[in-house]
């Protein structure tokens, strides 16, 4: 994975020092330059203002507006749970009707998960990463901004369906077939919806994760790295994993509802069994996603209540990475009812209670930490120590259900419904509460009511538990989830309006929290700098407000800087370490080394623009117009979309620096290249993260088709036609040679060869299209009819899926060749050329793949 | 020097390429064991759940898969142990900003992930030893 290092063009500099030297460090600061760097720095990070606000794309904004946005949701599907609530305060009400009741639930539940707990970690991750490691910024701000877009788009897409009662309502899981038989456009507007926000989890996982492995202050290695980082880092790579087999899965299912492709249909050899297993791929690890980012939270509070460094780094380290990994064979303790091999069950039963472990070990250093510590209960340790009460009891009735013969008896009644409420509200909304109480200073300069927090916690925490504690018992007494009333005889009556009581309290409680924590603030005066006492880089920063992120970036040689390292706050005001101005008045930001943070490069990032929004909008289109079966709106919107892309990439990504400009003076006597390409340029490493989200798709599409043939005796079906095997090949052939060819121009133009390379990169594209149009003649030549049975159907989809990803290739293709002609890419400036190389890399794999799949296995079968 | 950082990038991760590995080694033991056995169950399941003999043929094949990943996984936890060198220094919290303690925390987090993945086998195995049929 890791290639030979390249050349940028600069010589090193024998002059440089690396790592500065303590009497460097201790050396005054010029106060003129000291105010010369700061306004310099102002005037380049200043937010735009008036209607020009919406293109700001600095991570302090979008993370705001994506907190913002998330809060929002959580509280319409609070609203949607307190109705909920109210139908099933007594037997046989009909306030509201059966339909209605099952849209309800269904948004209530997806907009928790898609809307609330998954944007909400990258909201917050947006908006403290690149204070956690002193950085100025995310590497890829404007991706940021485009995700919050998309996210914003599509979720009042989805939740505004609600208000014209065609909602989706077969269940958030969306099992078929209730969901692909579902009347009315509900079904299509969750899958299409939801994927859309899907793409943009997807593009702040490769954010965050990119942020934390290449944009850490110098000197943090991996083992000083706060734990939040390595929370980031689990998490971002779990939804790489994870997101995926759902996107498949949604691809194969809208392919059913809008053109009748059989993939969950046993009549013609689908199986609704497939949809199941890629729901809960992803639906599982999907708990310890919004788990894991939470607990996170608390891992930052816990020291600072404490007052001491956390107990046990390493072993959170190892938690936090085997929860990651355990949490991926989980997923069929959701389908024990479904009539899988018992053994096939234990399976996943042993690995249930395996992942209890590392789940424990965490809680276990967190409690040591305040043990040893000298504990102040301030209000976020308030709420901790509420999350790790509710926690705790949602992990004893996990390890219950976890049994496959006590989930028999439980499955599918409020016993579940109790047990998932307990995590997540533990493992997920209190924490996040504490967050935002303890980072409220953080992101504002301003503090939220102590004394309204208390009644606030006391609130949630009773109403919960009243709410919830009932319907274990509920569950037990029979009563299913999802039935919109029952009959007064079940005797379910009050413990049912108990739950509705309850309900209400919690509700009360985000109320008085919403008012709070958007109530105007211009009269309070600023919060302290540091007001938790806290020893992390965060609190380093500039009270009121400045939007430079950090005034200089510190070089960092412990874990709590702030308690270990002295004078560093003083010498980052005073611009002592790096980057203390920008006489370009360019967005800056350092690059380091993945695992010791040695600096290596000075990166430029992007600022305010419109296009990121434009290409949402466009990008929103493609998918919201297959909603109604508006075809050529979509592809037109897809097109434009495209389009912007491919603008805001070349007017912005890689820009070659001037001449006499290639080397930035960062300060401490070190000069740093500007451009960078290869795995030493932040964007090959988020090429290469966003390519490995989609193999995993592609395999899971594969999956699909290895499922078919285990599962169904029919598939393939006897006599039937197959991709022709000539066409296939040739394609095949052809693709792989525009792939050696696209290699080859990057390797022959770093030589200089640029006329070669250009050859190459007009070869690159024609050899795609050809081989696209074979690969695609193979199989629509055959005769192959997908509405007739899943065999046809499956080949027809991981066609459709390769020459998608090859037509994306020759877009890129044509991109460097642009590149090369018009001196965007030159022998020493190719990052454009690597990461095009490292797309068809994967492009390569899959084609291959792609072709014995539909080529060879089912004549072998 | 930082000018040679570049270079400098190859060099540490060639480095501690062996640790990067290792880090993942346990639990990706633990995953293609857990597919192994999943897989393997299931298709036999399918495609010939009525034959005893198939079945114990399985359970034998995926007992001796176990084995495999337990042996596996041992030699990792040795060698994040050798990494981690506790005896030598006694340290157990690396926060200091050196060569040695990244090093060292690489080998002590590799090391705690090969007992979980090995606890993990190890339950993920049981159904093997117990269970005599499909259903």
């Amino acid at each position: 994975m890791i290639m030979a290092s390249t050349l940028t063009g600069a010589a090193p500099d024998s002059n440089n020092v690396y790592p500065p030297t303590e009497e460097m460090l201790a050396k005054p600061v010029d106060e003129a330059a000291t105010r010369r760097g700061a306004e310099e720095l102002r005037e380049t990070w200043k937010t735009p203002k008036g209607f020009r606000y919406l293109t700001a794309v600095n991570n302090s904004e979008v993370g705001k507006w994506y907190a913002l946005s998330a809060f929002f949701f959580m509280m319409c599907a609070g609203v949607l749970g307190l109705l909920i609530r109210l139908q099933l305060a007594v037997p046989g009400n009909d306030f509201l009707s059966a339909d209605r009741f099952n849209q309800f639930f269904t948004m209530h539940g997806s907009a928790m998960m898609f809307l609330f707990a998954v944007p909400m970690f990258e909201a917050i991750s947006i908006l403290l990463l690149p204070g956690l490691l002193g950085a100025r910024d995310m590497p890829f701000p404007r991706l940021s901004a485009y995700g919050f877009w998309c996210f914003i788009i599509g979720g009042v897409f989805v939740m505004g369906s609600i208000l014209f009662g065609v909602a989706p309502n077969s269940g958030w899981f969306m099992y078929p077939p209730l969901a692909t038989e579902a009347e009315g456009i509900g079904s299509d507007i969750w899958l299409l919806g939801l994927s859309f926000i899907e793409v943009a989890s997807i593009a702040a996982a490769v954010e965050l994760i990119v942020g934390v492995l290449k944009c850490r202050p110098p000197g943090m290695r991996i083992n000083l790295m706060p734990l939040y980082g390595w929370y980031v880092l689990v998490v971002g790579g779990m939804i790489l994993f994870a997101f995926p087999p759902l996107i498949a899965g949604d691809f194969l299912f809208e392919l059913q509802r809008s053109f009748d492709w059989p993939f969950f249909d046993p009549e013609r050899g689908g199986d609704p069994m497939l949809w199941q297993h890629l729901f809960w791929i992803f639906g599982h690890p999907e708990v310890y996603i919004i788990f894991l980012p939470s607990i996170a939270i608390a891992a930052m509070v816990v020291p600072t209540a404490a007052q001491r460094p956390i107990v046990g780094y390493s072993w959170i380290v190892l938690s936090a990475v085997g929860t990651g990994f355990l949490s991926f064979g989980l997923w069929v303790h959701h389908m024990f009812t479904t009539g899988l091999p018992s053994m096939s069950l234990g399976f996943f039963s042993a690995a249930s209670e395996a992942v209890v472990i590392p789940t424990g070990i965490q809680l276990f250093a967190f409690v040591a930490t305040l043990m040893v510590g000298r504990v102040k209960m301030s209000l976020p340790m308030l709420f901790i120590a509420g999350a790790l009460a509710i926690f705790t009891a949602g992990g004893l009735t996990g390890v219950m259900v976890a049994l496959a013969p006590f989930d028999w008896q439980a499955h599918d009644t409020y016993f579940v419904v109790a047990h998932l409420h307990y995590t997540l509200f533990g493992g997920m909304v209190f924490p996040l509460m504490a967050g935002v109480y303890y980072f409220y200073p953080f992101f504002t300069k301003k503090t939220l009511s102590v004394r309204t927090g208390r009644i606030v916690f006391w609130l949630m925490f009773v109403g919960f538990n009243v709410t919830f504690m009932p319907m274990h018992f509920t569950g037990l007494m029979g009563m299913p989830r999802r039935v919109y009333t029952y009959p007064s005889v079940m005797g379910w009556d009050l413990l049912n309006l108990i739950s509705t009581i309850g309900a209400f309290i919690v509700a009360a409680g985000f109320v008085l929290f919403a008012i709070d924590l958007l109530r105007p603030r211009g009269k309070q005066p600023l919060a302290a700098r540091n007001p938790w006492k806290a020893g992390t880089l965060e609190w380093s920063h500039n009270v009121p407000e400045e939007n430079w992120g950090s005034r200089s970036v510190p070089y960092i040689t412990s874990r709590y800087p702030l308690w270990e390292q002295e004078n560093i706050v003083e010498r980052m005001d005073k611009g002592r370490y790096y980057l203390p101005d920008a006489p370009d008045l360019k967005r800056e930001t350092l690059v380091t080394t993945v695992l010791d943070a040695r600096p290596i490069q000075c990166l430029r990032v992007t600022g305010p623009t419109w296009i990121t929004i434009l290409a949402a909008v466009f990008t929103g289109g493609a998918f919201i117009f297959p909603t109604f079966h508006w075809y050529p709106p979509a592809i037109v919107s897809g097109g434009a979309a495209i389009a912007c892309i491919i603008y805001w990439l070349w007017t912005a990504t890689s820009q070659i620096p001037a001449k006499d400009k290639e080397m930035r003076d960062v300060g401490l006597s070190l000069k740093l290249p500007v451009y960078a390409s290869g795995p030493d340029s932040v964007g090959w490493w988020g090429v290469w993260i966003t390519m490995l989200g989609d193999a995993t798709a592609f395999a899971s599409l594969v999956f699909g088709y290895f499922f078919y043939w285990t599962a169904k005796p029919d598939f393939p079906p006897a006599g039937t036609e197959h991709a022709l095997a000539g066409p296939l090949t040739l394609g095949v052939a052809a693709l792989i040679a525009s792939w050696a060819s696209i290699y080859g121009a990057r390797v022959v133009n770093r030589k200089g060869k640029v006329a070669t390379a250009r050859t190459l990169l007009i070869a690159a594209p024609v050899l795609a299209i050809l081989g696209s149009g074979l690969f695609y003649f193979s199989v629509a030549g055959s005769g192959l009819d997908p509405t007739s049975h899943v065999y046809p159907a499956i080949i027809w989809a991981v066609m459709i899926w390769t020459i998608v990803h090859t037509g994306g290739g020759v877009i890129m293709q044509c991109y460097c060749l642009a590149g090369s002609l018009f001196g965007k890419v030159t022998p020493e400036h190719d990052s454009d050329l690597w990461n095009v190389t490292l797309y068809w890399h994967f492009v390569c794999l899959t084609v291959v793949v792609a072709g014995l799949t539909i080529g060879l296995m089912p004549r072998v079968m | 020097m930082a000018g040679t950082g570049k270079n400098e990038e190859t060099k540490t991760l060639a480095e501690e390429a062996d640790s990067l590995w290792l880090i993942t080694f346990a639990g990706s033991i633990w995953a293609v064991h857990f597919l192994v056995c999943y897989c393997a169950t299931a298709v036999i399941c399918a495609k010939l759940g009525g034959d005893a003999a198939a079945i114990l043929m399985l359970r034998l094949a995926l007992g001796g898969v176990t084995l495999v990943a337990l042996a596996g996984i041992a030699f990792v936890g040795w060698r994040s142990w050798l990494q981690w060198d506790f005896l030598d220094d006694g340290d157990y919290v690396h926060n200091l900003a050196r060569k040695e303690d990244r090093h060292e925390f690489l080998g002590h987090a590799s090391f705690l992930l090969s007992i979980i993945s090995f606890i993990g086998v190890i339950y993920v195995s049981l159904p093997v030893l117990f269970l005599e049929t499909c259903q």
